[in-house]
């Protein structure tokens, strides 16, 4: 279906390097046949002011977010064929030396500090285990200005449900299930639900940490028993900036990710299963598709731009790595074999075939 | 208890409400008793689809206020006594009927019939989570377009959240001749994405429209079209029998054949 959208230079294949704007990346149009390379090209006003490529990751920023211009959102991939062939050097400033440019955060140096920082609107319901105990942390109560912004239950519920679709491998059937609700506020219809999902998954709710009365009162009328006091968890990033957790262990799910469907997750990612166009993986860690990537996929979501993306076959709408954006190849490649993104040295979105890659050697 | 299926799509316009007419009549003149419901609440179609416009008294939201029995609001076939049609309500929205209330009509119905088609309306919604609230099964349908096929990506997703399992792809207006020459997704193209399996295709075909207008489904009509026995077959295979699939390019086959072979000595 994409054979026969016009390109706008014949003879580019799949080096073709367009410099995608943030805005532009919004719209996603790769193909456009009249998107000039160069007028669309380096800092333009406007693309310094949405210097955030990433717009839905609002994770505090990474020391090394503040030098990284707009114009490191790289391009259309260069494909495995030509992996740093001479890209035109869409803009990169010179004095941008990619190297220090894509520096990994340091585990345990999160800049970040004010303990009124925003709460992640794309927060999700996440199954981990920890301290020998299966948990459910649900991301806490939004204030009202982020009610809209945020999933609403409903949308929480379907997408805990997908994922336990997905895995429910990882753990014994009959699993207690301790539910950190933290300042969450559940009703008992809520809790109620919560409880019915985790049972199809075959795992049984049995104790809610909650740090509000009314959630207190609901759980314990349901029969489940309460804790009022939170116990320390990695994955419940204090509020007070020291989020010392390294990546978390990798979550494996089998399933195929259909369109809409979207999995955060703080550690790697692999998939054994599609990734049909319309979803989405968002990872601090590196993702790893057993199958078709088609959506879109974010590795080191937190700005490690040694992360990398692997896949069988490697047709994404859209790969991020850390702070990078590159849009998929208009042209998917004629032959079909397991394929890397990496982020270059040159500070580029890069695809090689899995055989030649080998992870490069950042700092 | 009989069986709830849901017929859904996402987008609009692929056929949901002729797929729904369609099979209804033809699980019906297999002799079963069959109840559609049209869940389009506000946008009902299904009435004036199945021709039973004008024998609508009371509604679905009528039997939930409880100004009506159930039996009262079953409008029946004009042509089939075995066929029956709980009409949505016109003067309301979707959030008038919420899931439970669904499920609560829906099990009272399939206590009695041995199939119920639920017309899902368009979107994710109020509505489309009402109408697959009480279903067991889905067919999905969709048309070989990548908006379509998205569409019902996402809901096939819904769906396997909300713990229905068992669906079934119907790909509607399909056109042979525009997917020979790779101008239409083919049946595969679609399957390949989807991952569901196949229970029918549909050829596009315009006597749809005027059965449609005429509120006739295609089924009934007395010579077989291409389209009608597509809905007969999926009906068939709805009650597990194994029908092949119809060869679609019979009648196009024939004739490149012969283009090819008037063709050949001359190019």
């Amino acid at each position: 279906m994409t054979a026969d959208l016009p390109h706008p230079d014949a003879n580019a294949e799949r080096t073709a390097s367009t410099p995608v704007s943030p805005s532009e990346t919004a719209s996603s149009a790769p193909e456009d046949p009249v998107d000039d390379p160069v007028s669309s090209a380096p800092a333009s006003p406007e693309l310094s002011s949405a210097s955030a490529p990433i717009p839905d990751s609002p994770t505090p920023p990474s020391p090394s977010s503040n030098n990284l211009s707009p114009d490191s959102v790289s391009s259309d991939l260069p494909h495995s064929d030509l992996p740093n062939s001479d890209l035109p050097n869409s803009g990169i400033p010179d004095t941008d030396d990619p190297q220090t440019d894509v520096t990994q955060v340091p585990a345990g140096v999160m800049v970040q500090s004010d303990p009124q920082a925003p709460i992640d609107p794309n927060a999700q319901i996440r199954i981990k285990t920890e301290q020998g105990k299966l948990w459910a942390i649900l991301p806490p109560e939004p204030t009202d200005k982020e009610k809209t912004l945020g999933y609403s239950w409903t949308e929480l519920i379907q997408q805990l449900q997908q994922r336990l679709n997905g895995d429910a491998r990882s753990w014994a059937p009959g699993s207690n299930v301790r539910v950190m609700a933290r300042d969450r506020l559940l009703n008992s219809t809520q809790l109620q639900e919560l409880a019915e999902v985790l049972t199809k998954a075959q795992l049984r709710l049995k104790r809610v940490y909650t740090t509000r009365r009314q959630t207190a009162v609901a759980a314990a009328t349901a029969g489940y028993s309460v804790e009022q006091t939170i116990p320390r968890l990695q994955m419940t990033k204090p509020a007070n900036g020291e989020n010392t957790s390294p990546l978390a262990e990798p979550l494996y799910l089998e399933m195929t990710l259909r369109s809409g469907a979207e999995i955060r997750h703080n550690g790697s990612v692999v998939v054994m299963g599609d990734l049909n166009p319309g979803s989405s993986i968002v990872a601090e860690g590196d993702i790893l598709i057993w199958g078709r990537l088609r959506g879109v996929v974010h590795a080191g979501s937190a700005g490690n731009a040694s992360a990398i993306v692997m896949a069988l076959k490697m047709e994404p709408a859209q790969i991020r790595i850390a702070d990078f954006v590159a849009r998929g190849p208009s042209n998917p490649p004629n032959q079909i074999f397991p394929e890397v993104a990496y982020v270059t040295a040159q500070g580029k979105i890069s695809i090689a075939s899995a055989e030649d890659f080998s992870r490069p050697i950042l700092k | 208890m009989g069986r709830v299926i849901v017929v859904t799509s996402g987008k609009g316009g692929v056929g949901k409400t002729t797929t729904t007419a369609n099979l209804g009549m033809a699980l019906a003149q297999r002799n079963r008793k069959v109840a559609v419901i049209d869940a389009d609440f506000g946008l009902r179609n299904l009435d004036l689809l199945l021709g039973l416009e004008n024998r609508v008294v009371y509604t679905a939201v009528d039997v939930l206020a409880g100004q009506c029995r159930l039996e009262q609001a079953l409008v029946k076939d004009k042509r089939r006594a075995n066929l029956v049609l709980l009409p949505a309500a016109q003067n309301r929205t979707k959030d008038s009927v919420n899931p439970a209330q669904m499920r609560q009509l829906v099990a009272a119905i399939a206590k009695v019939y041995d199939f119920v088609l639920i017309d899902s309306p368009a979107g994710i919604e109020m509505g489309f989570q009402n109408a697959i609230s009480a279903a067991q099964e889905a067919l999905i349908v969709t048309t070989p377009e990548i908006a379509a096929v998205r569409d019902a990506d996402r809901v096939i997703g819904l769906l396997e959240a909300n713990n229905i399992k068992r669906t079934s792809l119907i790909i509607n207006r399909i056109r042979p001749k525009m997917v020979e020459v790779n101008d239409m997704m083919s049946v595969e193209d679609v399957r390949e994405i989807l991952a569901v399996p196949l229970i029918g295709v549909v050829p596009d075909d315009e006597k749809v429209i005027v059965s449609t207008n005429k509120g006739e489904p295609l089924v009934l009509s007395g010579n077989p079209t291409l389209a009608g026995t597509a809905f007969e077959n999926i009906a068939r295979r709805i009650e597990g029998e194994k029908v092949p699939f119809l060869d679609l390019n019979v009648k196009d086959g024939l004739f490149a054949k012969l283009k090819t072979f008037f063709t050949k000595p001359i190019g």
